[in-house]
């Protein structure tokens, strides 16, 4: 009679250890990640207002002083391309532009001459982005809606959060040499709302969806939709450079 | 339910696991896909100080994590399944991290990476634990 065959032993024990080991490797892994992650992080996007601390004043001063303004545009008036930028002042990634694109754009088109740019403000994302735009059209009766719409993005906060306060956007206007009381009073005329509401027009009757949206301008023809590739300058060199030689 | 069709289930779950985290990652690399649109915070998220660790992309560990998934349910041992669920549960506690940092300190939500922290992680979690339970019934 041949032997019996053992029964296996159970694997219930088995199965608990396998599972009492993956939670512990996961664990010690999670507490890795996590650690890693509050020691490691960068400079958040709202730190800097956070801690009341305003920035990128001089930067703008420096980048767009001595370039013509005429209220929303930025350029010469006898330039032959115009890039029209569609932006809100909450938009993170409109701020990542001007961190990574708008200086060279300056530097190797405006301020030749070659390329004007045109600010159309959209206020979509919530309260904060309309207030920051009024007061940014403000700006513009001063002769530095760049200057400040550019300082406003370096001290950008998270959306929504209230983070466009008059102590922020006086520390900017004073920092700017702007006349505050002027800007306070401009920010509420009717002049003002009926320019905002000119631009948000604008963006519903091209149907912007969201922003960055870029349009671009070759004299008096029919502005088209460009799309960059990425925001970095090498991307709005060819889309500039083919526009100009058009 | 049998060993067949929680292995399914797991591959199921990783490859929307691959699409989502590969789509994440993408726009990580691409902003300019990713623009601002009324009411989204996504792109609030993706471009927090807390998107990367050791200069990779949230999203691309989650990507790796899913992709490693696959490989062990392809491979289908007692060590695969356990190294699958290990892999599962830190999801889910890196996870709880994540969605913690994006309602208390990011102060936005990223409905793509919600899909994936609270339906994929935690589908993926309970199947591989179960198969690993299912291996000493």
């Amino acid at each position: 009679m041949p032997p019996k065959p053992r029964k296996p032993p159970p694997r219930k024990g088995s199965a608990n250890r396998n599972l009492l080991i993956a939670a512990g490797a996961a664990a010690a892994v999670v507490v890795v990640l996590v650690g890693a992650s509050l020691l490691l992080r960068g400079g958040d996007s709202g730190d800097d207002s956070a801690t009341g601390g305003v920035t990128g004043i001089e930067e703008a001063s420096a980048l767009l002083g001595g370039i013509p303004q005429d209220r929303a545009e930025l350029g010469s008036q006898k330039a032959k391309v115009t890039m029209i930028q569609f932006e809100d002042l909450q938009c993170p990634i409109c701020r990542r532009y001007q961190a990574e694109g708008f200086p060279s754009v300056v530097d190797e088109y405006v301020r030749p001459g070659k390329v004007k740019l045109r600010f159309v403000g959209m206020a979509f994302i919530g309260p904060d982005s309309e207030k920051a735009l009024l007061y940014t059209l403000a700006a513009g009766e001063q002769g530095k809606l760049w200057q400040f719409q550019d300082a406003l993005y370096a001290n950008q906060g998270h959306e929504n959060s209230g983070w466009v306060t008059d102590t922020l956007l006086e520390q900017i206007a004073k920092g700017l040499g702007l006349d505050w009381a002027k800007l306070k009073k401009d920010a509420d005329s009717a002049v003002t709302l009926q320019q905002a509401n000119s631009m948000a027009a604008e963006a519903n009757q091209r149907q912007i969806e969201g922003t960055p949206t870029f349009y671009v301008q070759v004299g008096n023809d029919q502005p088209y939709k460009v799309q960059p590739g990425s925001f970095d300058p090498s991307a709005f060199r060819s889309i500039l450079d083919d526009a100009l030689a058009s | 339910m049998s060993d067949r069709a929680l292995r399914i289930g797991v591959a199921v779950v990783a490859l929307a696991g691959v699409a989502l985290a590969g789509y994440l990652t993408y726009v990580h690399y691409q902003p300019e896909a990713l623009i601002c649109t009324a009411g989204g915070g996504c792109e609030t998220v993706q471009d927090s100080s807390y998107a990367e660790l050791f200069g990779v992309p949230v999203a691309l560990l989650g990507l790796l994590s899913y992709v490693a998934v696959l490989v062990l349910v392809a491979w289908d041992s007692e060590l695969a399944r356990t190294l699958a669920a290990a892999v599962a549960l830190t999801a889910v506690g890196f996870v709880v991290y994540l969605v913690t940092l994006q309602a208390f300190v990011i102060d936005a939500w990223c409905i793509w990476c919600l899909v994936n922290d609270l339906v994929l992680v935690p589908l993926l979690a309970v199947l591989t634990v179960w198969r690993v339970r299912l291996a000493s019934d």
